[in-house]
């Protein structure tokens, strides 16, 4: 694996007297999908505008080949970049659409009709050169974009939210297309979204960002099956994990988690938590199964969502609402009374007040 | 009970014909307003058009002679005159105005602070009438006196006579013109540039575009329809501008700024010939007219976004 790419160091954002990013640290290897995932306002898209040079740099720096940009023009800065409302020029043709970077550049004429020539040859965008961007789909603008980008032969592409405007199915297929074209050239990308299935699906790595912080990073299957927040919990993966708070107490001599209303959850041998400590539960709804009657715990089915490749059902146990998965056709309905069954091996644990991810023996 | 399958299926008369006023509400609400405009406007061009081709005494009484008034005027060498000092009014008029609501759109456009205040504030001279505006200049400009020529002396430079001289009457005229047109045209283009995405102009900033590229490839490019209602404006108001060259040099010095609308007053209103007069008024409004066209198919038809299928 080659060096860093780019690096953010102890970097920090403020509008006015409010600051947004709060000291990101992160580095970035060569040819490496990385996407940024949170919540909106969670300052992804601004880190994101920092790096493209269009937003200012308050403190810490960005380097990108080795190079600090802070104070490099967005064009010196050797990266291209896909809007969400892909910002084309409206009253300029595909091809002068995608001409003119390299205009401005003053790219001479051969080097940009090749240019222009490849990356329409890659985005099949070479019958649709001569149209406007009013004449095209959703799905050909988001394309023209990309293409866009790709003329400028940038060392790095930055992606702001590019498949919101786009229809589910388009999104799917565009998706697939991105990574796709990802692994032909092996740019390296920085990919913002709000969706944690792009995260999941896109990413070589995945950061979640929540409140102007990174709550964890790393390789997207990692993330999922061991997070190291209970927000990284609840926001990776859908539907949502289950997160439910209870009290440490003993069952004989199994530790059991008291989530009220007489409930007892089954807690993992290996908890250094003592009784009496206030904990978060986390399950994913893959991870709880219907039972025979009364070898779980007691709930009744509140709504069910048959997917066809899954079924996901949603139960009210007690004060507490479960959310499961089945990959399964359950043949339960709404009102039946059923017996949850937790898998205590995959249970992530979190402290109550911190969320911290509680380690277990 | 006896609702059928076959009852829900069709519409009742009454259903259909509430369908049919919906189709046709659009049409019958603009109907007044287009009966007012067709009428005011209409009867006024008609019966200027009818009054040109006719002779009318003293009595209103009317005699028709066909293009005689026409042919008068067009070879009266006072006409010609005012034709030519027109059109270098309104050429320049168009000139300066229109660079100056670019320049004025554009401060607007990107002042952050008292955004509010100031867009109003730009708007006080078009709510000014032409005539207040004039005797304002006036003053503004008067030889002993005037601001321009205090500030001109305080400096030890010579102050000409503004309204006396023929040229810079003509100049303050213009300027005069345009100081009341351009708030307005300035309101044109301000709206036309808020509908241009901000996200162009970041893309445009990483394209590398600089600041004079982005407004000649981007900016002009994109408010160009609203670029052609803002000339079609400015225009308009300088061909028949009047009340503020009446106040302010009432066409002198020596005819200098007899623009064809001073001409026209002279002739229908003080000379009472009113089939030649209405000839100056079909000669602005003929002016008027093709350069209106020639702004709508170049500026507003020939916008290149609205193009379908190629």
């Amino acid at each position: 694996m080659s060096a860093s790419f780019v690096e953010f160091h102890d970097l920090r954002k403020s509008f006015g007297a409010v600051e947004v990013l709060h000291g990101i640290e992160l580095a970035v290897q060569q040819h490496a999908f990385v996407v940024l995932v949170g919540p909106s306002g969670c300052g992804k898209s601004t880190l994101l505008r920092m790096i493209a040079g269009l937003e200012s740099i308050t403190s810490g720096f960005i380097s990108i080949g080795g190079r600090v940009v802070n104070r490099i023009p967005a064009k010196d800065r050797g990266i291209a970049m896909v809007f969400q409302s892909y910002a084309l020029y409206p009253h300029m043709t595909v091809r002068e659409n995608l001409a003119f970077s390299l205009e401005m550049a003053k790219i001479k004429k051969d080097v940009m009709k090749a240019r222009i020539e490849r990356a329409a040859g890659i985005l099949h965008l070479e019958p649709l050169l001569e149209r406007f961007p009013a004449q095209l789909s959703g799905g050909q603008r988001q394309r023209v974009a990309m293409g866009r980008a790709l003329v400028r032969e940038p060392e790095l592409f930055l992606f702001d939210e590019p498949l919101s405007n786009l229809d589910a199915k388009l999104r799917v297929e565009m998706r697939v297309e991105i990574k796709a074209l990802h692994q032909r050239l092996e740019s390296t990308t920085i990919y913002v979204t709000h969706d944690q299935v792009e995260a999941m699906t896109m990413a070589d790595l995945v950061v979640v960002m929540n409140d102007g912080r990174i709550e964890q990073s790393g390789p997207p299957l990692d993330l999922y099956d061991n997070p190291a927040t209970m927000f990284v919990a609840g926001f990776l993966g859908s539907p949502a994990m289950n997160l439910i708070k209870g009290t440490v107490a003993t069952d004989g001599s199994a530790p059991v988690l008291d989530v009220g209303d007489g409930l007892q959850l089954p807690l993992p041998a290996g908890i250094r938590e003592k009784p009496g400590a206030e904990i978060v539960y986390g399950l994913r709804p893959e991870h709880v199964s219907i039972g025979p009657p009364g070898s779980g715990l007691p709930a009744t089915i509140t709504l069910v969502e048959a997917a066809g490749w899954e079924t996901h059902l949603y139960a009210d146990m007690g004060q507490h609402v479960a959310r499961i998965v089945s990959a399964e056709r359950l043949n339960v309905a709404h009102g039946d009374h059923v017996s949850l069954v937790p898998d205590v091996s995959c249970a992530h644990l979190f402290d109550a007040t911190t969320g911290a991810r509680l380690s277990i023996d | 009970m006896s609702t059928t399958r076959h009852d829900l299926d069709v519409l009742t008369a009454g259903e259909r014909a509430s369908e049919f006023v919906k189709l046709l509400a659009p049409y019958i609400l603009v109907i007044p307003g287009l009966a007012f405009v067709l009428g005011v406007l209409g009867y006024a061009v008609v019966g200027g058009v009818g009054l040109s081709l006719n002779e009318t005494d003293m009595f209103l009484n009317q005699t028709f002679v066909g293009l005689k008034n026409y042919v008068s005027i067009f070879e009266d060498p006072r006409f010609q005159s005012s034709l030519w000092k027109t059109i270098v009014f309104v050429v320049s008029s168009i000139a300066l105005g229109i660079v100056m609501s670019m320049v004025f759109a554009l401060t607007l456009y990107h002042v952050g602070f008292g955004r509010r205040f100031f867009r109003g504030l730009s708007l006080v001279p078009y709510f000014v009438s032409g005539i207040a505006a004039a005797v304002m200049f006036r003053f503004i400009f008067t030889t002993s006196g005037g601001f321009v020529n205090y500030i001109l002396e305080s400096f030890g430079l010579p102050a000409p006579s503004w309204l006396g001289d023929p040229i810079l009457a003509f100049i303050v005229a213009v300027l005069a013109n345009c100081w009341f047109m351009v708030p307005f045209a300035t309101l044109i283009l301000l709206g036309g540039l808020q509908t241009i995405d901000r996200d162009i102009y970041e893309a445009a900033k990483l394209d590398g575009a600089t600041g004079l590229k982005t407004f000649f490839r981007i900016t002009l490019p994109l408010i160009k329809p609203m670029m052609g209602v803002s000339l079609i404006w400015v225009s308009y108001i300088s061909f028949s501008t009047f009340d503020i060259i009446l106040a302010l040099t009432a066409g002198g010095p020596l005819r200098a700024t007899e623009l064809i609308s001073v001409y026209m007053y002279e002739i229908a209103f003080l000379q009472l010939d009113f089939g030649q007069g209405s000839v100056l008024m079909v000669v602005l409004l003929t002016f008027n007219t093709v350069l209106s066209l020639v702004y709508l198919k170049f500026f507003v038809l020939n916008d290149r976004r609205y193009k379908t299928a190629t």
